[in-house]
């Protein structure tokens, strides 16, 4: 659990892990270009858990799919935009535990491949490799999905394949990218010749080709590919076990119809996080789930990412949630981000008026029958919109120059920025304040 | 008391007049057409059907209709087996002299008849005993199904051939043979989407209102229901034809009648010593009577599918 | 809106005070197997539960998904009809105080409402109407808004043609619409939207009772609260009467005067809202709470979440249903054969070894294992803190022959609901100041 006392890696990492710059991703529609991500930047620090919280339709879930490219591109458009991603690794001097070169937190940025960290155009001359994630041709995204950066889906009846079997599943992941350290633990020479060690290897990273299943069913192969299963085996319930489910040899030969909401989802955890990856992105995660058990989930969650390092983006409409177990929390409507802070600062000093009406929309034991602070009218739609606040129309402060003019996010203090023309003044008009309210 | 005009709603995208519930209606429907429309091969589709139909209706213009019965081909024994492009007979005529534009035009006309009926029949018995498996389920449902299941485990064509041959050979008692084999069809469909439909809430919805079991069935019920079975419905059209040809072409109509079976059938002897249009062109004729209605269902069902319907 | 439309209407011709009394309803589902469908068994989805709903008030019914609370809202709407139990409509005092201690009342046929016809059945219906979950499933999509919100007047006459639209009209807009809304289909509205439609469908026959199921779960936080703020306008307008359906505390906590909670198929808590958040009497309503702490208090509040799975509703467990997950157990909360059989399944390859159990009552059976190891093994586990203490205390006998091994535990009666001070119940041995809090 979430350890308030401890300072966290992200306290004290000022590494990004992966930055989001002027993300647009408009879709194609009959009713015109829906702007559905219209110009995100925020940056995801190594180690921590950053929270996107909005409501339906605010883009949240097409910036999380975003970072791996799932999203459908035909009536999807990446219309600007990077998203950077900046691997992290263990630090080589101090192994982990933490020196001067890597400011204490174990961790650094992994080296530029084309220049081996001392620095050129495709780093961005600071020698940290750096791979933008939205030009990635599809062969090296396939080789970071499920490696580097995982993610994981609000519905896991649906994420989760009907047709195999959890160790099938579980076990995919490792084929795809731990195929040498299958084959290590097989006893498998990993430089070994010949065309029998070729079938091996091809076995163990999934590829193998027709014939040679049959090939590897015949005794000559059949017991290295016993011990390859075995292997395998082994990993999958190391995995299961990590995510604290009971009996996990047991629950491997089950399908995923047979579990629980909460079981499937904790499969669908172990599942992203066999290959301990940086990144991991959850979408939602247990808003399927009954309240006593998004509560374990989200204990676990928590465990998880602690023990790995990973850092997590968090999607989520449930603000309750995401104070539980976010550092910091970035707050959407309509396409851009309205607020991002720590959570205490979002929390206890909120400087945007939608983010203030969302956290008294929430009923507390304090609030009236009757008068919950309901935010007036209904997110606008998002075709073809002019520039102007998006939250025109609902504000309580709002001026005229709020429907003339875009608001850029800005800091009003450390950590903690706001894109209203509250805080920064608009390039002409009248300047809308909290103290006046005009509807 | 909260000021309810806080929670004052945008305006809707729907766009056009919405003063009355049939100019809605009507707006629903142009939608509908505009989607359907929209695909080029059911375009095609349509325009073939046009012109069939046209040719169906305006028959007697188009071919002057034979004495004393407009179904008979004329036999004219001074121009047996003329090739296409002789006066009088631009496609040629066949053994008994018939010319074979008149049953092309007038075998139009049958057809139209054969699917129109068929169709009809099978679909409003289809659905009435699918409509009560599905809606009173338990042991009605066990015993309708049962007796389905054994008219659909023979297959049409040869169900429709032992009932026609039992009945003798006419026109009418093809009609017959294949109402009695495709009424299943619709029986499974219709029950299948009542059983699927009544699991929605807006039905559990119009239970609590306290409506009767009656209403819920033709408010509620029937009208989700009934699309995929206008859309089998459209493809039947085609089906009926084909396999209606096919029983005339085994010989279980009625010989020397205005039908494109019986004139691939009566023609087909003569292919062999060249004589080809005979059976050519009332088998063209068929071809496309089933390629249109194909090409309308498939579209129709796109068009209908309900995740797209309306949006 | 003057102060005097504010005030309850009293509904002419009644004088009852509780609308809806719920007594002892149990609902099963028979599970069948085999060719010849033969009953194996029941799902035991409701297995006992009674309140009481007055006119005015809002009673929040509280649970996961699995307790029964949605099966129970189609039985106290009548959609379905119970196993066992009845539910009474429109009764007084008096009669209720009869009903809780008679099983059998000469006046059942005029209230019970399985049992109510011709125009005493119409006017319960008229009278209870349902708002479903799923806004989008319970509005039929050919239908438009008129046919929908005017369908109740329609099937009881009430009006028609130009009338009937302006009533329609009257309704929507006491939920939020208005006019141009009235020919426009279902799909053509946010879900806030179609949840109004919903209410103003519910309100169009003046009813004094409204089961709402979840009506707010599919909704954003700022719709739900426009909502809300809607649903408490029109009680206040109407008098009207809810039975809220919910798994979200912090809303239940907001809407409810009173509050039941339900764990598997049974009540194991009921009370007046402020009371029971204060502090609860059962361990399961203090898991709820704990579970989502509260946005303002989440401060202090560390969240805390409850081990071990829902028990199959076929099977549920003896003495308390919950006391195979409750922090708080004792000895004599029931624990019994199956626990031990649950136990095997956690542990690796000892369920496979099993390979008979032979019961004289939920309390004793005999295990028998393929081999002596496993018997062994079984009964030190038994006997360790690899399971609970209270369990371990619960077993009153523990032999191992050869390969089986013979468990029995303290038998223990089924734990009920149990009257406490100021209208409280709750189904618990434990004494109110010992259900911890955080």
């Amino acid at each position: 659990m979430f350890d308030e006392n401890q300072p966290s890696l992200a306290a004290n990492s000022a590494n990004a892990i992966a930055r989001v710059d002027d993300l647009k991703v408009y879709f194609n529609s009959k009713r015109g270009i829906v702007h559905s991500v219209d110009g995100v930047s925020f940056d995801i620090r190594d180690g921590e858990t950053l929270g996107l919280v909005g409501e339906t339709g605010c883009g949240k879930s097409v910036t999380g799919r975003s970072f791996l490219q799932l999203l459908p591109m035909p009536p999807g458009i990446q219309a600007g935009g990077s998203i950077t991603f900046y691997p992290q690794g263990i630090c080589e001097e101090c192994g982990g535990k933490g020196c001067a070169s890597c400011t204490g937190t174990g961790r650094t940025s992994v080296d530029c491949e084309a220049c081996s960290g001392t620095g050129c155009d495709a780093c961005g001359n600071n020698g940290a490799q750096q791979i933008d994630l939205l030009k990635l041709g599809s062969e090296k995204m396939r080789r970071i999905r499920g490696d580097r950066i995982a993610m994981i889906f609000q519905d896991p009846g649906k994420a989760l394949n009907p047709s195999l079997t959890i160790r099938e599943q579980v076990g995919e992941v490792f084929l795809q990218h731990r195929s040498e350290e299958l084959l290590g633990a097989a006893g498998i020479a990993t430089d070994a010749g010949g065309w029998q060690a070729n079938i091996l290897r091809r076995k163990a990273s999934q590829m193998e080709r027709g014939i040679e299943g049959l090939l590897l069913a015949l005794p000559p192969l059949r017991s290295q590919r016993n011990k390859l299963e075995l292997a395998l085996d082994d990993m999958v319930a190391d995995a299961l076990t990590e995510t604290q489910i009971a009996n996990p040899r047991k629950l491997m030969g089950r399908y995923p119809h047979e579990l629980s909401g909460g079981m499937r989802q904790r499969v669908m955890i172990a599942q992203a996080l066999a290959c301990n990856p940086d990144l991991l992105i959850a979408d939602e995660p247990t808003t399927a789930l009954d309240v006593t058990v998004q509560a374990r989930i989200l204990e676990l969650i928590s465990e998880l990412k602690e023990r790995h390092k990973t850092s997590v983006l968090y999607i989520s409409h449930d603000l309750s949630l995401v104070r539980r177990i976010c550092d910091r929390v970035a707050v959407m409507y309509a396409g851009r981000i309205a607020e991002i802070g720590t959570t205490e600062q979002i929390f206890n000093d909120p400087r945007h008026p939608y983010t203030r009406g969302l956290l008294a929309a929430v009923p507390t034991a304090a609030s009236k029958r009757g008068e919950l602070a309901a935010i007036k009218g209904s997110v606008p739609e998002l075709v073809d919109p002019k520039p102007s606040c998006r939250f025109t129309g609902r504000c309580l402060f709002e001026t005229e120059a709020c429907g003339t003019f875009d608001p850029a996010l800005q800091n009003v203090a450390p950590n903690h920025a706001v894109s209203c023309f509250i805080h920064h003044p608009p390039p002409e008009g009248a300047r809308p304040s909290f103290d006046t309210k005009t509807s | 008391m909260a000021d309810i005009s806080q929670t004052r709603l945008p305006k809707s995208p729907f766009r056009g007049p919405t003063t009355s519930v049939w100019q809605v209606r009507v707006l629903r429907m142009r939608e509908l057409a505009a989607n359907i429309l929209s695909n080029p091969t059911t375009v095609l589709g349509l325009a073939i059907i046009g012109m069939l139909l046209g040719m169906a209706i305006f028959a007697p213009f188009i071919a002057e209709p034979n004495i004393p019965d407009a179904y008979q081909m004329p036999r004219d024994w001074g121009a047996v087996r003329k090739p296409p492009g002789t006066p009088g007979h631009i496609l040629g005529t066949t053994n008994e002299g018939g010319d074979v534009f008149y049953g092309v035009v007038w075998g139009s006309r049958t057809s139209l008849q054969l699917s129109l009926i068929v169709v009809s029949a099978t679909v409003i018995i289809g659905t009435i005993v699918g409509s009560i498996a599905g809606f009173l389920g338990g042991w009605v449902d066990e015993v309708l199904m049962r007796i389905v299941d054994v008219f659909l485990s023979i297959p049409e064509l040869i169900f429709a051939l032992a009932i026609a041959a039992m009945l003798g050979p006419s026109f009418s008692n093809i009609i017959i043979a294949l109402s009695m084999v495709i009424w299943v069809k619709y029986a499974r469909i219709m029950r299948a989407q009542i059983i699927q439909v009544k699991q929605n809430e807006y039905i559990d919805a119009a239970r609590v209102i306290g409506d009767s079991k009656i209403n819920i069935y033709f408010r509620d019920i029937l009208p989700n229901s009934f699309t995929p079975v206008m859309v089998q419905a459209t493809l039947d059209m085609g089906n009926v034809v084909l396999i209606g040809a096919t029983l005339s072409f085994i010989g279980l109509s009625e010989a020397g009648i205005a039908e494109w079976g019986v004139l691939v059938s009566e023609g087909q002897a003569g292919i062999a010593s060249g004589r080809w249009w005979a059976s050519t062109f009332p088998g063209l004729m068929i071809f496309l009577w089933a390629l249109a209605f194909n090409l309308v269902g498939d579209g129709l069902r796109d068009a209908l599918d309900p995740r797209t319907e309306g949006r | 809106m003057s102060a005097a439309d504010q005030m309850p209407q009293a509904k002419p011709g009644t004088n009852a005070d509780i609308l809806l009394s719920v007594r002892n309803i149990k609902k099963h589902f028979p599970i069948r197997e085999g060719a010849l469908q033969k009953v194996v068994g029941q799902v035991r989805a409701v297995d006992g539960v009674s309140f009481d709903i007055r006119r005015g008030e809002t009673l929040g019914l509280v649970g996961e998904s699995g307790c029964g609370k949605t099966t129970l809202g189609q039985v106290v709407s009548g959609l379905r009809a119970p196993t066992d139990g009845a539910v009474y409509y429109d009764i007084s005092e008096a009669q209720r105080a009869e009903l809780e201690t008679r099983q059998a009342v000469n006046w059942g046929a005029g209230h019970r409402i399985d049992q109510l016809e011709g125009a005493a059945f119409k006017n319960f219906r008229r009278n209870c109407q349902m708002v479903f979950q799923d806004s989008y499933s319970s509005l039929n999509p050919r239908h438009l808004v008129i046919d929908l919100v005017g369908r109740p007047l329609k099937v009881y006459k009430e009006a028609s043609g130009d009338e009937l639209v302006e009533r329609v009209v009257a309704l929507l807009e006491q939920v939020g619409l208005d006019r141009q809304h009235l020919y426009r289909y279902p799909h053509q509205f946010s879900g806030g939207q179609r949840q109004r439609i919903s209410i103003a469908r519910a309100l169009a026959l003046d009813p004094d009772l409204i089961v709402l199921d979840e009506p707010t779960s599919a909704l954003d936080v700022s719709v739900q609260a426009q909502i809300l703020n809607l649903l408490h306008d029109l009680q206040v307008e109407r008098n009207l009467a809810y039975l809220f359906v919910t798994h979200d505390l912090s809303v239940v906590r907001h809407m409810a005067d009173r509050i039941v909670t339900m764990y598997l198929g049974k009540v194991v808590e009921t009370g007046e809202t402020t009371d029971i958040f204060r502090q609860p009497y059962h361990p399961y309503t203090q898991a709820l709470m704990a579970a989502k702490p509260d946005l303002i208090e989440g401060e202090d509040t560390a969240m805390q979440s409850l081990e071990g799975l829902v028990p199959d509703p076929a099977r549920p467990p003896q003495g308390c249903r919950f006391h195979t997950r409750c922090p708080q157990a004792t000895p004599v909360c029931g624990w019994e054969v199956d626990d031990v059989v649950r136990w095997l399944d956690s542990s690796e390859e000892m369920f496979d070894k099993l390979s008979g159990v032979e019961r004289k009552s939920a309390f004793d059976a005999t295990l028998t294992f393929e081999d002596e190891t496993s018997a062994q093994r079984l009964a030190d586990g038994l006997q360790s803190d690899l399971v609970p203490a209270p369990m371990r205390e619960a077993t009153e006998a523990l032999e191992v022959s050869g390969k089986s091994v013979r468990v029995r535990f303290r038998e223990v009666a089924e734990i009920n609901l149990t009257d406490r001070d100021n209208g409280r119940a709750a189904a618990c041995i434990l004494d109110p100041n010992d259900v911890k809090r955080g």
